[in-house]
């Protein structure tokens, strides 16, 4: 679901500026990861520096073509190689139009669910759909961009508040310049939902577990206890 | 030895620990004619999936002087419920919550495979994180359009209920309130006088500090904040708003001049700011910074462009004007974050130096980041900064506050010092040396900002007497207790209990010499010299460092007198030479070709990483691709640069791919289009893959270089190789092996 590219980076700023890469790709990354490059070898304890045999020598006349693919062994890379190259990549165009109707009507839904809440909060949102509805309609938006909003609201729809949250912040990394300015209200109502539908839910059912009652969105949970509070625990 | 090199491996993976011998010298005297001394490298929040934090708390040992944590290496009396602290010797009574304990129901901390285990600390309130970004708005127009992105982008990424503020700077200095009003406010300060944190504080209306955090309702988080630190969840709206309508410093610049910038005045009020409403608790200072600061306190270099920014020959001629009374801003600055448990970062990016030298002790003391690039409008510095926000596999942040380390040692070996972004908790005690060995005189220091490849070399001392007996149990023990904020605002402990064999130095020197780790020696020794070079001169270190490796071949070498060509070392040394060989050209240790700002910033990224990634920085990474083979580690030397060969080089900062002669020749041919070459696509693409596998993990993130023989960006490369070949031997050996 989430963009896979990566860009050349910044020529003009830094010449050697390293390629940028999407959100998709950093947080597959997973956080550091032992390279796999680590490995050193020893110099001869001899001291003669050595010459390894090499099939051309320098300043030779023109050499011939490299060796045909049939014949030669092919040099697996030392680590995984990834789908993407460090090349740009060209993205697949989409067939059909992401209409603004389909994108900017759920999102005014539930805004109005919203309603009950502070008026500035719901005002600033509202203000901040229409900065939407106007960039979207003068074409300033591009079509990642218009097609990552319409996977957005149809998770908000079915109250993936998570996933919803996590396409909010692949459009900030990727695509800041051009969602910036309303982005932030699409998040509060993503947050607001959230927490609406927390309330209906601790209503709903008097006798709400731990799992269910969100608090405070974002805090994730704990790890599993290993033991309760008062004993200490005993692993197999 | 391949037993030994699993055993480094295993113990590092398990504690996060890699001793310089991992068989001690019994006696003081030996341990010193050892040459490298007796330390560790110490990743206190290593990474570990498979080790969930318990839920209870330590138990201490009830000594006062002793405070052990119990620990693996405990005798247990399961019958009569009583442990005996393995470092003072202490009979303990287990506490009434371990009365069902016994051999076969062992509590977690005392099996074996838990020498680290983490404990999750119940009691006590739990503050929210705390980022204070200062912002440099003498910036270009893109520049600062590129930084205003970044900044919204990161209120994305940041947890709703962590607390946001913003300063701004310029020729003034401006501390805004944030508030939901549709009116935004702002202090305004003179950028040319410092203040005292009393003062500030009183400025700002702050004259009662913040009640420290309350007894929170059980799943309640206490909204404690001031006007200008806010909960995300509440004022993202605006803020985004207010950092959209940031502009440019409007104070005129005119021609052959720079932009007056109040950095040293904005970071104390930044940091007076927090002292005064959040003291001891996790919080973060951000400085983006666009160019050196030219007024007031902390000024590095005036306004004139005329007169450059000082250079090493400036500060060698002992002509830098305004170098030690800015380095002793900073540091003042930097003390004061560290006692409160603040972090500071420094995100510079400019064309020119932005005074990193004299700024330097603000990250380095207090564990922040320093970033330093091109321009905010780097793909360098944007994904760098979406790093800093990175997150771990429960989906927190990596990032962690207000660490304290506490080091324990058995009874024949003391603490020497520790060398890494901390600062000294100046605890005395019987475990602490006389003799320092980098931050020494306390067996406690603090690091205000910490993740989990941040690495503490931690140096020791054997104190056994010559010939007195090797220790009953043969084995002496060290215990490290690392209290931190978790970025999920727990407050967590992380204790981790090791030993090793003792072994008499005379009649067991090959059992001491197996067990030598080359690689974490290396480590330790560069640390060392690369403390020593922020006091002493260049050529001293290099010397004392030569010095070193001579006496080490001299103990540990095999050779026959006035032969040179009979010497050998054994295996479990045989890299280190050539370790030696590349640090004292590395730019940790030689500052040629490097501005004092460049320095700055390799030494601090050098004293604070991981085992592996200090190596790659003191000796790069050599990879060779071709079509005889897979690709294979090559020596970092003149002779392995062929022309049908592709070079991955990693130096940590910079990422080189180099294309031999004869490479470059078929790839402007074109041959990788065609179908029948599809080999020699797959040959170009291959260093590619695993460059971008590095790239897309590495904090900072390195540059990238991609050349070719004869490219201007070739010279990456050759300056680091061993020019073994050179053109004044090329042709006494070329001719041979025709």
């Amino acid at each position: 679901m989430a963009e896979l590219y990566v860009k050349p980076g910044n020529k003009d700023r830094g010449w050697n500026d390293p390629p940028q890469f999407s959100y998709g790709l950093q947080t597959q990354a997973g956080g550091p990861k032992r390279t796999s490059l680590t490995k050193r070898v020893a110099a001869p304890q001899d001291g003669s520096p050595r010459v390894p045999i090499s099939e051309t020598s320098p300043g030779a006349p023109p050499v011939g073509p490299p060796p045909l693919s049939s014949k030669a062994s092919r040099p697996p890379p030392v680590g995984s190689s990834p789908a993407c190259s460090v090349e740009p990549t060209n993205f697949p165009v989409i067939e059909c139009e992401t209409l603004l109707e389909d994108v900017l009507k759920p999102l005014e839904e539930a805004l109005d669910d919203c309603r009950g809440h502070t008026k500035q909060v719901c005002d600033d949102i509202s203000r901040r759909l229409a900065l939407l509805q106007e960039q979207w309609a003068g074409g300033k938006l591009s079509t990642p961009v218009k097609k990552r909003m319409a996977l957005l609201v149809q998770e908000l729809s079915s109250h993936r508040w998570d996933a919803a949250d996590d396409i909010h912040r692949s459009l900030m990394v990727d695509h800041v310049t051009e969602v910036s300015q309303w982005m932030v209200g699409v998040k509060r109502l993503i947050a607001e939902k959230r927490s609406l539908s927390s309330e209906e839910t601790s209503e709903e059912k008097s006798t709400a577990t731990a799992e269910e009652h969100q608090t405070v969105p974002g805090i994730h949970r704990l790890h599993n206890p290993v033991g309760s509070p008062d004993s200490p625990q005993t692993i197999s | 030895m391949a037993t030994y090199l699993e055993f480094i491996q295993q113990n590092e993976e398990r504690d996060g620990v890699r001793f310089s011998w991992n068989v001690w010298p019994s006696s003081r005297l030996e341990a010193t004619r050892m040459v490298v001394p007796l330390a560790c490298l110490l990743t206190p929040l290593r990474e570990r999936p498979d080790l969930p934090p318990v839920q209870y708390e330590p138990v201490l040992c009830s000594r006062p002087t002793c405070k052990a944590i119990l620990n693996p290496l405990c005798q247990v009396d399961y019958r009569a419920k009583l442990w005996a602290c393995n470092f003072c010797f202490q009979r303990n009574q287990f506490p009434p919550a371990y009365t069902g304990i016994s051999e076969v129901n062992q509590p977690a901390e005392l099996m074996p495979q838990f020498s680290t285990i983490e404990y999750v600390i119940q009691r006590g309130p739990q503050s929210p994180l705390i980022f204070l970004y200062v912002v440099d708005t003498c910036l270009e127009e893109d520049d600062l359009q590129a930084l205003k992105e970044s900044l919204q982008m990161s209120l994305s990424l940041l947890p709703p209920d962590a607390l946001v503020g913003l300063i701004t700077f310029g020729r003034m200095v401006q501390v805004h309130e944030l508030s939901c009003e549709g009116i935004s406010k702002s202090f305004v300060f003179r950028g040319t006088k410092d203040l005292t944190a009393k003062q500030i504080q009183d400025m700002l209306g702050l004259t009662t500090p913040a009640m420290p955090m309350q007894q929170a309702r059980p799943q309640e988080h206490p909204f404690v904040s001031s006007r200008f630190l806010q909960p995300i969840q509440k004022i993202d709206m605006n803020l985004t708003d207010l950092l959209g309508e940031l502009q440019r410093d409007p104070w005129p610049v005119t021609q052959g001049k720079r932009p007056l910038r109040s950095t040293g005045v904005a970071l104390s009020i930044a940091v007076g700011l927090l002292e005064g409403t959040f003291p001891n608790t996790g919080a973060r200072i951000m400085l983006f910074t666009g160019g050196p600061p030219t007024q007031g306190p902390g000024m590095v270099v005036g306004d004139e462009l005329k007169v450059p920014i000082r250079s090493w020959h400036d500060i060698e001629k002992d002509n830098a004007r305004f170098m030690k009374k800015a380095t002793k801003h900073y540091e003042m600055l930097a003390n004061r974050a560290a006692t409160n448990g603040h972090c500071i970062d420094i995100y510079a990016c400019a064309l020119d130096q932005t005074g990193l030298l004299e700024m330097k002790c603000c990250a380095n003391l207090t564990g922040g980041h320093m970033v330093m690039g091109d321009s905010f409008n780097t793909s360098l510095f944007k994904q760098t900064f979406q790093r800093i926000f990175s997150k771990d596999f429960n989906g927190n942040f990596r990032m962690a506050f207000g660490a304290t380390l506490e080091v324990k040692t058995s009874r024949e070996l003391k603490i020497a010092g520790a060398v890494g972004p901390c600062v000294s908790l100046n605890v005395k005690g019987p475990c602490v040396s006389e003799n320092e060995l980098g931050v020494g005189g306390t067996s406690q220091w603090k690091i205000c900002g910490l993740d989990p490849t941040s690495t503490l070399g931690i140096y020791f001392e054997v104190v056994n007497q010559h010939n007195a007996p090797i220790p009953q149990g043969g084995r002496g023990a060290i215990q490290f207790v690392t209290q931190y904020q978790h970025s999920s605002t727990q407050r967590r402990i992380r204790v981790t209990t090791v030993a090793r064999n003792w072994a008499d130095a005379q009649s067991h020197l090959r059992h001491i010499e197996a067990a030598f780790d080359q690689e974490a020696a290396a480590v330790l020794m560069a640390r060392l010299g690369v403390f020593r070079a922020e006091s002493e001169e260049g050529p001293d270190v290099l010397r004392w460092l030569d010095r070193q490796l001579i006496r080490l071949c001299q103990k540990f070498g095999q050779y026959n007198k006035e032969d040179p060509t009979s010497f050998r070392l054994s295996d479990s040394f045989s890299l280190y030479p050539q370790f030696m060989f590349h640090l004292r050209r590395s730019p940790f240790l030689q500052v040629f070709n490097n501005s004092p700002d460049e320095s700055s910033y390799y030494r601090h990224h050098f004293a604070r990483q991981d085992l592996t990634q200090s190596l790659i920085m003191i000796q790069p990474i050599l990879y060779s691709y071709s079509f005889h083979g897979p690709p294979e580690p090559v020596l970092l030397d003149s002779s392995s640069i062929l022309a049908d060969r592709i070079l991955l080089m990693d130096t940590f900062f910079q990422i080189v791919i180099y294309l031999g002669e004869t490479i470059a020749q078929w790839r402007k041919a074109g041959y990788q289009d065609m179908p029948e070459y599809e080999n020699f696509k797959h040959l170009l693409q291959a260093p590619l893959d695993d460059a971008q596998e590095i790239l897309q993990a590495r904090f900072p993130m390195p540059r990238y270089i991609n050349t070719e023989h004869g490219g201007s960006q070739a010279r990456f490369l050759l300056s680091k190789v061993n020019p073994s070949q050179t053109h004044n031997n090329l042709y006494t050996w070329g001719q041979v092996m025709k």
